[in-house]
């Protein structure tokens, strides 16, 4: 069992073959007479795609790409057994992922702090309670280039400055957790995969800026990270590193856990504060900002669940190393849900400066059943689409905000030629009208108006200048809202109408959704000569529509119709227009 | 529950001893909000039964969200002597066939695997 060596390989297109290649290999380590020396595994997925079959030899870490059967006689018999690499077959430098935040997800038991502590857990803290003074860790903060994670992207060592500066004896830290963007859920990862990174994150930052409570504002729909963060929190308190004196020096910190209700504007630092204080959670002017007047009138620091979670791992590894990964303006790495029309969904952790096109084609895998890719939301119900001849674009927060977008907190979704754009912002809108706390004029107003004319262009009773209206009710709300919601509402509405204004023009002039997401402007119609007679669509109707004349012929009154689909689905002889 | 106080000294020690802890047979499932929607509660439970059924020496235990929510569950195995890997979409008929073939007979079990840990990948 020694030296046996592992041939891993698949299809790095998921097209099934790496089955022909296996049995290529298989004959050539029967031919070699390696049975008992190397295993031969099929697996399910390579990580690699648009790279044909892709083989791995372990514990060499040899990776070839392309490999047909043919090839099977030379990688056994030259690079198995003479150790002579085929340079032929070996892919040129990839992308890669590289974990910082998400380190340990996965990777140990949440729920088990001596896990934490056996890979470098709480050292972080250690050395910095232990060595060197306070300014000089904020330094090594700010030569990091750490970024906030949760969508503003404010200098993290300088909103610790600032609190580290005012004077007063009483100073808080708070993770944000709040995270309520549709289909985002990075954070709640990083709570339930790796609870004590975010507290030792959290113990640093009140440490620096000389707090001693710290706060989790965790949703009260993530059951699992509250539990965790709890387990995570009473563990170590077990172990004295939180607490009176901590790690037997003078530093005394505590943390506890307050719920959020689940509205979307508490996530925006001064509700989220407001909330804590048991008021209604809605924004306030700043300034003051948090960092002079935050819980209870005392100096805060409010940080996102990701930023905090890379804390601990610049402290060890240093500044310099941090901003060694990254783009000039960004540092480090972003954590991202990837989700919508793309073949790998999932958690990435990438760094900044790649490009979507990277993310989607070579980390995601492509667009699902290789559609074309329309676009690519960031930044959701705050964000915008960046088109397809965009995304080359390397991805950092003045990039992205230049196209009309902005990072935010990690959402991105890819779109497909059946996503519709003006279903897409009227989705985005929608949800900031739902969310708004209803505090001031232009959001309270404005985003109803807006999302007015979206619903009057999906159902193809807007005219033309109602886009221009919309337009400048966009630029209004944008200008004159009180907090992030309102002000960046209108983004979605903008962008789809900034990189697809035909599909405006088609909804309006045309009264077509190309897409046919916009139910409105569908039209359902029976096709006389392929249609069979069989009844099946008239039972299938749920609002009697469809009728049946003396003469056996099936029509769809319009008038009647609600276009919900069910006939076209049901008919078993595609008689059924949809248009 | 633990009740020792750290000091700057004893958490290296805690950290060493730990890590000296850290079994060399280990199987981890994903057990996540995703992992655990996808079904991951009746792979733990199958793999527990399995291992304790036949006295096997390998640890099983929980681990968080490792990023490739398409593929929960999701159960990582490492076995001395053999590469890390992990298995997606695991069933409890897959979970069965990880202790019989992978576990046991130390040969890996075709066509689940979505990722191969290489050391410069840690
Ligand atoms: C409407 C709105 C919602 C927000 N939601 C969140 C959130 O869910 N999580 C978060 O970390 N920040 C959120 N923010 C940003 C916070 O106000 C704040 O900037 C952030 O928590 C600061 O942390 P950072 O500097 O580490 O990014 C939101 C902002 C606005 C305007
Ligand atoms: S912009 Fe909207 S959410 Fe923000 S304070 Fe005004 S009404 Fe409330
Ligand atoms: S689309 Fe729905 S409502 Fe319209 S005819 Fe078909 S089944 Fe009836």
């Amino acid at each position: 069992m020694r030296n046996k060596k592992t041939i891993f390989l698949g299809d790095s297109d998921q097209q099934g073959r790496e089955k022909a290649v296996y049995e290529a290999l298989a004959a050539a380590v029967k031919a070699e007479s390696l049975d008992a020396a190397v295993q031969l595994v099929r697996v399910a997925e390579t990580g690699k795609a648009g790279q044909g079959v892709v083989v791995r030899i372990l514990p060499e870490n040899i990776d070839y790409v392309q490999v047909k059967p043919a090839d099977a006689g030379r990688i056994i018999g030259e690079s198995v057994k003479k150790n002579k690499k085929l340079e032929d077959l070996t892919p040129p430098a990839k992308v890669r992922q590289i974990k910082i935040v998400l380190r340990n997800c996965g990777r140990i038991d949440p729920e088990r702090i001596e896990d934490y502590i056996a890979g470098e857990g709480y050292q972080a803290l250690k050395r910095v309670l232990s060595e060197r003074t306070r300014e000089e860790w904020i330094n090594e903060m700010k030569l990091s280039g750490l970024r906030g994670r949760g969508g503003g992207g404010f200098p993290t060592w300088m909103k610790w400055n600032f609190a580290y500066r005012m004077d007063s004896a009483e100073k808080y830290v708070i993770c944000n957790g709040d995270e309520g963007d549709p289909g985002a859920y990075m954070d709640r990862s990083v709570l339930e995969g790796d609870p004590h990174a975010v507290v030792e994150g959290m113990m640093i930052a009140g440490y620096l800026v000389g707090a001693q409570k710290g706060i989790f504002y965790i949703r009260a729909e993530y059951p699992l990270a509250i539990k965790r963060i709890q387990i995570a929190i009473d563990q170590a308190r077990s172990y004295g590193l939180l607490g009176e004196r901590i790690l037997g020096g003078d530093f005394s910190f505590d943390l506890q856990i307050r719920l959020g209700a689940g509205a979307f504007v508490c996530g925006e630092e001064t509700a989220l504060i407001a909330s804590i204080e048991g008021k209604r959670g809605c924004p306030k002017p700043r300034p003051p900002y948090p960092t002079v007047s935050g819980l209870w009138g005392k100096p805060t620091v409010i940080n996102n669940v990701e930023t905090l979670a890379n804390v601990a791992q610049i402290i060890l590894r240093g500044g310099a190393w941090f901003a060694g990964i990254g783009s000039p303006s960004a540092k480090g790495t972003k954590v991202f849900a990837l989700t919508g029309k793309v073949k790998r969904s999932g958690l990435i952790e990438v760094p900044m400066g790649i490009t979507l096109r990277q993310i989607v084609f070579e980390i995601g895998g492509g667009v699902l059943k290789d559609k074309r890719i329309k676009a690519v939301q960031t930044g959701g119900p705050s964000g915008g689409v960046i088109p397809e001849h965009l995304l080359d674009t390397p991805v950092d927060y003045e990039n992205l905000q230049k196209l009309g977008s902005i990072m935010g907190s990690g959402g991105m979704i890819v779109m497909d030629e059946d996503d519709c754009m003006v279903d897409i912002s009227k989705f985005y809108l929608g949800f900031c009208v739902d969310e708004s706390c209803g505090k001031c004029a232009p959001c309270r107003i404005g985003g109803v108006q807006m999302l007015g004319y979206l619903r009057r262009i999906s159902e193809g009773k807007a005219s033309m200048e109602d886009v221009d209206k919309m337009e400048r009710i966009c630029a209004a709300v944008q200008r004159a809202s009180l907090c992030g919601l309102g002000q960046t509402a209108p983004n979605p509405v903008l962008s789809t109408l900034k990189y697809f204004r035909r599909e405006y023009v088609e909804h309006i002039k045309e009264r077509r959704c190309g897409a046919k997401k916009c139910a409105s402007l569908l039209r359902f119609t029976i096709i006389q000569e392929a249609c069979k007679r069989c009844g099946m669509c008239l039972r299938a109707c749920p609002v009697a529509a469809i009728t049946r004349s003396a003469a056996n012929v099936y029509t769809i009154d319009p008038a009647v119709c609600v276009k919900c689909g069910k006939c076209y689905e049901t008919c078993k002889f595609a008689a059924i227009k949809q248009e | 529950m633990n009740t020792q106080k750290l000091t700057a000294a004893s958490l290296d020690q805690l950290a060493a001893d730990c890590a000296a802890k850290v079994p060399k047979n280990l199987i981890r499932v994903g057990m996540s909000t995703c992992g655990i929607a996808a079904g991951a509660e009746a792979v733990l439970a199958t793999l527990r039964r399995n291992v304790a059924a036949r006295g096997l020496k390998i640890a099983v235990e929980q681990c968080g969200c490792a990023g490739m929510c398409y593929a929960e569950p999701l159960v990582e195995v490492a076995v001395e002597g053999m590469p890390t890997v992990t298995y997606g979409r695991v069933t409890p008929q897959i979970a069965g066939e990880i202790i019989e073939q992978h576990v046991e007979r130390k040969l890996f079990v075709q066509d689940y695997i979505y990722t191969v840990k290489v050391d410069d990948e840690k």
